[in-house]
């Protein structure tokens, strides 16, 4: 009796302390990361929807003593008006963005992929907006199609559209997210660009010539052969631009400002409003938290079907 | 700009002087120094005058300063008017405020009403403006000293109105009809007003112009009054500028600043400026000068041309660590000789009745309609702690806009304002 024990509960803190060893490295390691994310990520995250659930104000904020107000906060988001047409833009106005960015990213790509003179220089000139601050490249853009003394209206003017002379780009909702949407996917398009040219790079060129030997033609060739095997990197590429587009801010804030009854404000530059401008701390925070679940809805979405494919 | 008016509304925030109470002697408004315990360091946030000349203007205060208190340091930081009162917000939350700061009058008594700022005592009966005393007071109170004020006055281009074979106009119907005669006989691409849609500076003054008032008070809560035939009379005259296209297309998104450019570009003939604004465009464009001629804002159906009287208030903050340096500093900013040192160059008038006085300005003909205009023809909006919140939300701007776009009418908009700022008064 006293024998059988020892023998089984010997190599149970061997494989206990082996599998400890063996986690207390690598633990280790990764701790300094983790307490940068969890206080950087967590507590913001965490603080911002805690205070969605409360009615906080300036004071609140500073000296304490807010209220726990439920879902009230969630019930006004969608039931102001100017709240939920913030989050329609964010949504409509997103996936514009979205899908202006990847086409012009990819047809940017697959020139870049061609062998000709000079692409090294383009490949480096295409990184070059990416470089620029949004804040820099949204006060540009609006210098660029200001009514007067802008470029855009004196260039459209000059091809013989006269409608635009001293045209208000800014004066409405449509006219300023056309501006706003070149802005963006100016600024944008450079990271998808040299992300895909990268994946076009790796497809073998084997693989090309034998469907153009199999009489497929370059559209052919690009939507049967290229495009399939770019789909992991494209998916990958879907969900960032979605991410970074959704919660643009300061394209919004520099550049619809003069939009009359800020009607094309995003849900990002809403909730700033709210709590910053406003002092309504507990229905920014709220803003901002179905902004965060709308990003991840879709975040789980792609990711799910990029998992789909790989399965496939 | 538009936030810059903003604060200068906000007048009188007592300096902390008077809270930090104990110290020496109550500090003399006129002699700051005092007695040669001061000592220590201090933080100082100046809203950003924009130019780098203003800004050694300030600078050099705080160097004065230093000389005169061996052992002290002034630490000066200029922040942007627009940026400002989120600066404030963030800074009183996270308990990082400066010392001193420079605030826009219209922000004072929200600040005040959270318990940030210090109470001022030693204000003397007649040694400030009066109006920016009173938008630094909540509930008898006084949290900021006036350290300049401005009010705006009408700016024209004295060329263009002769072109148009008109007089500087004294009432609306003159301006209405200086407008017309100047967009059909100067041409040119020339608009004649620069009416913007973001410059409740603009608008809201001619609420009172009509006979209306903005809000009115019952005790310890206000109320809105812009519900009123005259509020909508006076809405439906200023966006009928743009509706008859005698406002640039673009201005309806436009804030005082790009209205201010468009007159130094020759763009348009007339303008609701301030004595800051007057400034800043004969900088820019020396050769206007002669041109430009400036008169009392015209007159609305009440007889009344009155503008809003905006300003700064100097205030200190309950968390500083140093109240009676910062207090010192103060006074030291609003002695005659160093008060004009600013305000003339920036082209506000000065907080206090002594350096108003010293300024000059009533001698001035080109400049002694900004002073008269705030001195005689000037209001400050209710001085309610939510106010600030009110200007911050853009509550106005975006009602404004869709009447001069035709989306809604001037009666419409002035109810909507009207339960708005009910709403936000109550909460």
């Amino acid at each position: 009796m006293a024998t059988a024990p020892a023998v089984v509960s010997a190599p149970r803190p061997l494989v206990v302390r082996r599998a400890v060893n063996r986690l207390t490295l690598p633990v280790l390691m990764l701790l300094p990361a983790l307490i940068i994310i969890a206080g950087l990520v967590g507590y913001p995250l965490v603080r911002t929807i805690y205070l969605s659930f409360t009615d906080t104000g300036l004071g609140e904020l500073i000296y304490g003593g807010s209220t726990w107000v439920g879902l009230e906060n969630f019930k006004e988001v969608f039931a102001n008006d100017r709240l939920r047409v913030a989050l329609v833009n964010t949504v409509v106005f997103g996936t514009v963005c979205v899908i202006g960015t990847m086409v012009f990213g990819f047809a940017v790509a697959l020139l870049l992929n061609q062998r000709l003179k000079g692409n090294l220089f383009f490949g480096i000139a295409v990184l070059l907006p990416w470089a620029v601050p949004a804040i820099a490249a949204s006060a540009i853009f609006k210098w660029l199609f200001d009514s007067r003394y802008g470029f855009v209206n004196w260039a459209l003017v000059n091809l013989g559209f006269d409608s635009f002379q001293d045209y208000a780009w800014f004066a409405g909702r449509f006219s300023a997210y056309v501006a706003i949407f070149i802005t963006v996917v100016w600024q944008s398009f450079p990271f998808i660009a040299l992300s895909l040219l990268a994946g076009l790079q790796t497809i073998p060129k084997e693989t090309l010539h034998a469907a153009a030997i199999d009489g497929a033609g370059p559209w052919n060739r690009f939507r049967l052969v290229t495009l399939p095997l770019l789909r992991p990197i494209v998916a990958v590429l879907v969900v960032f631009s979605t991410i970074w587009d959704f919660k643009i801010f300061d394209q919004i804030y520099v550049m619809a400002a003069g939009v009359p009854d800020r009607a094309a404000d995003t849900a990002a530059v809403a909730a700033y409003r709210e709590g910053f401008a406003l002092s309504h701390y507990g229905l920014g925070s709220a803003v901002a938290v179905v902004l965060f679940l709308i990003l991840l809805a879709f975040s789980l979405l792609y990711v799910r079907l990029i998992g789909k494919e790989g399965a496939e | 700009m538009r936030k810059f008016s903003v604060t200068v509304a906000g007048l009188l925030l007592a300096a902390v002087v008077a809270a930090c109470g104990g110290g020496d002697d109550e500090p003399s408004a006129d002699k700051a120094a005092g007695s040669g315990s001061l000592e220590g360091s201090i933080s100082v946030w100046i809203m950003d005058p924009g130019s780098p000349k203003i800004q050694d203007v300030v600078k050099q205060y705080a160097t004065d300063f230093e000389a005169a208190h061996p052992g002290t340091q002034v630490d000066i930081q200029f922040v942007p008017w627009a940026q400002a009162h989120d600066k404030f917000v963030t800074a009183i939350a996270g308990g990082e405020v400066p010392d001193v700061a420079e605030m826009g009058t219209t922000w004072t008594p929200e600040f005040a009403d959270q318990g940030a700022l210090v109470e001022q005592q030693a204000i003397g009966e007649g040694q400030y403006v009066s109006s920016l005393v009173d938008a630094a007071t909540l509930n008898d109170k006084v949290y900021g000293k006036p350290w300049y004020a401005g009010a705006r006055a009408l700016i024209y281009r004295k060329d263009l109105l002769e072109k148009a074979g008109v007089e500087p106009p004294t009432n609306w119907d003159e301006l209405m009809a200086a407008a017309k005669a100047v967009e059909e006989k100067v041409g040119g691409g020339v608009d004649a007003v620069g009416f913007t849609g973001l410059s409740e500076h603009m608008y809201l003054p001619t609420i009172w112009q009509a006979g209306g008032e903005i809000a009115t008070q019952d005790g310890d809560t206000w109320k809105s009054a812009l519900n009123s035939p005259e509020a909508a009379q006076a809405i439906d005259f200023y966006a009928s500028f743009y509706k008859q296209g005698l406002s640039p297309k673009a201005a309806v998104g436009w804030e005082e600043p790009d209205a201010q450019t468009a007159f130094a570009n020759g763009d348009i003939a007339m303008l609701i400026a301030g004595g800051w604004g007057y400034n800043s465009i004969i900088a820019t464009k020396p050769e206007l000068e002669e041109k430009i001629g400036t008169a009392l804002t015209p007159a609305g159906p009440s007889g009344k041309g009155t503008a809003f009287a905006g300003g700064s208030h100097l205030v200190q903050f309950q968390e500083s660590q140093n109240k009676e340096l910062g207090a010192a500093f103060v006074d030291f900013m609003l002695e005659p000789e160093q008060l004009n040192k600013f305000t003339s160059e920036i082209g506000f008038l000065p907080g206090t009745v002594d350096g108003i006085k010293a300024s000059g300005y009533l001698e001035d003909p080109q400049r002694k309609p900004f002073a008269e205009q705030l001195l005689d023809h000037s209001a400050v909006y209710p001085p309610s702690p939510k106010w600030g919140g009110l200007e911050g939300a853009n509550i106005f701007d975006g009602e404004i806009q869709k009447v001069m776009k035709g989306q809604e009418t001037a009666q419409e908009a002035v109810q909507n304002l009207a339960s708005k700022m009910d709403e936000e008064f109550a909460g």
